[in-house]
């Protein structure tokens, strides 16, 4: 099959990008390979520990199953609910209705998307999917990825939540609430102005030519399997963190300011717990400031491994490696600014 | 031909997925062993939205004949699939079938005291008592203990070493869980509770004084008193209990607390 150069070059050829904002096709493959091999390390560092320590029992083996398992179990309803609406949006919203509610402006599309976000009851599973159909449907990505960012953290749900599991700290759900608008404002009104579009592989052009009801089933399984396996890919690595990673490490940084509000951000990606349960373990943190907990709850739903994943399934790796890294300094910083306002 | 092989393996890795959701809800109990009881009908939902989808595409490859609807699938998706994928679905898709493998090979059992141990630095937050307060115990007339989660009885200790003790001495209390060892003196009941689902799960421990300790992971059912700490009015992070009895249990339904 692959008879030298010749075979290769045609290769790279059909993967130009065609015209057309924001999408391409242009090849995956580094990025992509990086994630397989994201996975490996992941099946690897879990063989490698219970083979290499024999002093481990069989029951890390069956934690790490069960922890992964529950992740995937946990995250399913949200998922199929997210690409559900995804697919609806791709196959019955026509594209008018967005040019019709939201500003023409995409710097002013930015904004009025972070406020739409409060209206999906979801968590960071079910917002990937629908931010990809957004765009599908021609919403300017910037206002899609801003709705991708606040949707997971400031819908009324997880607000709630967060009220229940900080009973005497209602601080903490208004310093949410801002942070993450804040952050997911800044991120897309940055992507307008510095993204290319060739970073990012918008999910599928609208199919012309077959029904509506069949539209919705292929986009339906089209999202399915490349957010499904990737939300796998997420899960494997979350279990395998959460197995291996000693929590009395956790402990000893909680006293320094600074690095207790980075270690718990950092905790928020390594963790990815969904958006809808996080307030919950914020608050059993008992050992670290406010400001870290904050953190801890705007890093999480904006940036997480299964997230990272997910976002690289959909949008691509090329989006995936500069996106994730933005997110997470703009979230750290800003949670930091809030906490030293409100506490 | 591969392309078609790979959208008829689509469509089923779609009712696998749906089916381990199911027999996890509908068939067994074992959902309880990854999530909230709370999360049953979503997850039969969302199993039951998957095999639809799956049988339509089933349906749709079966009644159309094969050749178009694929190839017009290959052509609307050229552009967008990954570039490495030569026309095929994402190859990543397979490892869907790695959780619902997991749930049908190993079924992977509630968390236990494996968790419960290595999770110490999580488990010293006392969970937040209702706002108002717990209020008054209800004693059963005939004296016999009063039956309430670990939770509940954690929330009450600390109300009562930083408040009124009488509130909670001396009546009798039933409490269940597993038993964990502790380096000094007595030995923990433990129970894990979870937020959400198995990957947040968080210990709750009350030491155990006054009986010999079951071996470590197994259920019990310990009846005992309140005992205060021995260094005062502090609420020092440890909730003892005086036993009076120990029965063995078998392992509950729903193994965590909620």
């Amino acid at each position: 099959m692959r008879d030298g150069p010749t075979a290769r070059v045609a290769d790279h050829d059909e993967a130009l990008p065609p015209p057309g904002w924001g999408r391409s096709g242009s090849t995956a493959t580094p990025g992509a390979r990086a994630l397989w091999i994201f996975a490996a390390i992941a099946m690897l560092l879990v063989v490698g520990r219970l083979w290499v320590a024999p002093a481990i029992a069989a029951e890390s083996l069956d934690a790490w199953a069960t922890i992964f398992v529950a992740i995937c179990v946990q995250a399913l309803p949200f998922l199929v609910f997210g690409v559900t609406l995804s697919a609806a949006i791709t196959a019955f919203v026509p594209p008018s209705f967005f040019n019709r509610v939201l500003p023409r402006r995409p710097a002013a599309a930015v904004p009025a998307a972070a406020v739409a976000g409060a209206v999906l009851p979801g968590c960071e599973c079910a917002s990937v999917p629908v931010a990809g159909g957004l765009m599908a449907r021609g919403v300017a990505p910037a206002a899609a990825l801003t709705f991708l960012l606040a949707a997971p953290a400031i819908n009324p749900v997880v607000l709630v939540a967060t009220a229940v599991a900080f009973p005497r700290d209602p601080e903490m759900v208004l310093g949410r609430f801002l942070a993450s608008i804040v952050v997911a404002v800044l991120a897309g009104w940055l992507w307008l102005r510095f993204g290319k579009g060739e970073w990012l592989r918008i999910p599928r052009p609208a199919t012309d030519g077959i029904g509506r009801w069949e539209r919705f089933r292929q986009a339906m399984r089209h999202d399915i399997m490349h957010a499904g396996g990737f939300l796998v890919v997420g899960g494997l690595a979350a279990a395998t963190i959460n197995v291996i990673v000693p929590a009395n490490w956790v402990s000893g940084v909680a006293g320094i300011p600074w690095l207790s509000v980075l270690t718990l951000a950092v905790l928020a990606v390594l963790m990815s717990i969904c958006s809808e349960a996080d307030a919950f373990v914020a608050a059993s943190l008992t050992q670290f400031s406010p400001t870290a907990k904050l953190a801890f709850l705007v890093v999480g739903p904006m940036v997480d491994l299964k997230l990272i994943a997910l976002q690289a399934g959909i949008f691509g790796p090329r989006f995936a490696v500069r996106f994730v890294p933005l997110t997470f300094v703009l979230a750290v910083a800003v949670s930091a600014l809030v906490g030293w306002m409100l506490w | 031909m591969d392309a078609l092989v790979t959208k008829a393996a689509q469509n089923l890795l779609l009712i696998l997925v749906g089916a381990a959701a199911l027999w996890i809800t509908v068939a067994t109990d074992e959902y309880l062993n990854y999530v909230k009881p709370g999360f049953r009908p979503l997850l039969v939902a969302a199993a039951v939205a998957l095999i639809a989808l799956g049988a339509a595409g089933v349906r749709r490859d079966w009644t159309d004949g094969t050749g178009h609807d694929a190839a017009r699938t290959d052509a609307d998706h050229a552009g967008t699939d990954d570039g490495h994928d030569h026309g095929h679905g994402p190859r990543v898709a397979w490892l869907l079938c790695l959780p619902a493998l997991a749930i049908f090979l190993i079924a992977p059992p509630a968390l236990g005291s494996f968790t419960a141990s290595r999770d110490g630095a999580r488990s010293a937050a006392p969970p937040p008592p209702p706002a108002e307060g717990f209020g008054a115990l209800k004693q059963a007339p005939s004296g016999a203990p009063t039956e309430m989660t670990l939770g509940e009885y954690i929330g009450r200790s600390f109300e009562a070493q930083i408040g009124d003790p009488a509130r909670l001495r001396g009546a009798p209390v039933k409490l269940t869980g597993f038993a964990t060892p502790r380096a000094k003196g007595g030995w923990h009941l433990t129970r894990l509770r979870m937020s959400c689902c198995a990957g947040d799960a968080i210990p709750l421990r009350v030491v155990v004084h006054g009986a010999k300790s079951p071996p470590t992971g197994s259920w019990v059912q310990v009846v005992g008193t309140w005992r205060p700490p021995s260094s005062g009015a502090v609420a020092t992070g440890v909730h003892e209990l005086s036993a009076m009895s120990v029965h063995p249990i078998k392992k509950p339904r729903n193994a965590y607390e909620g």
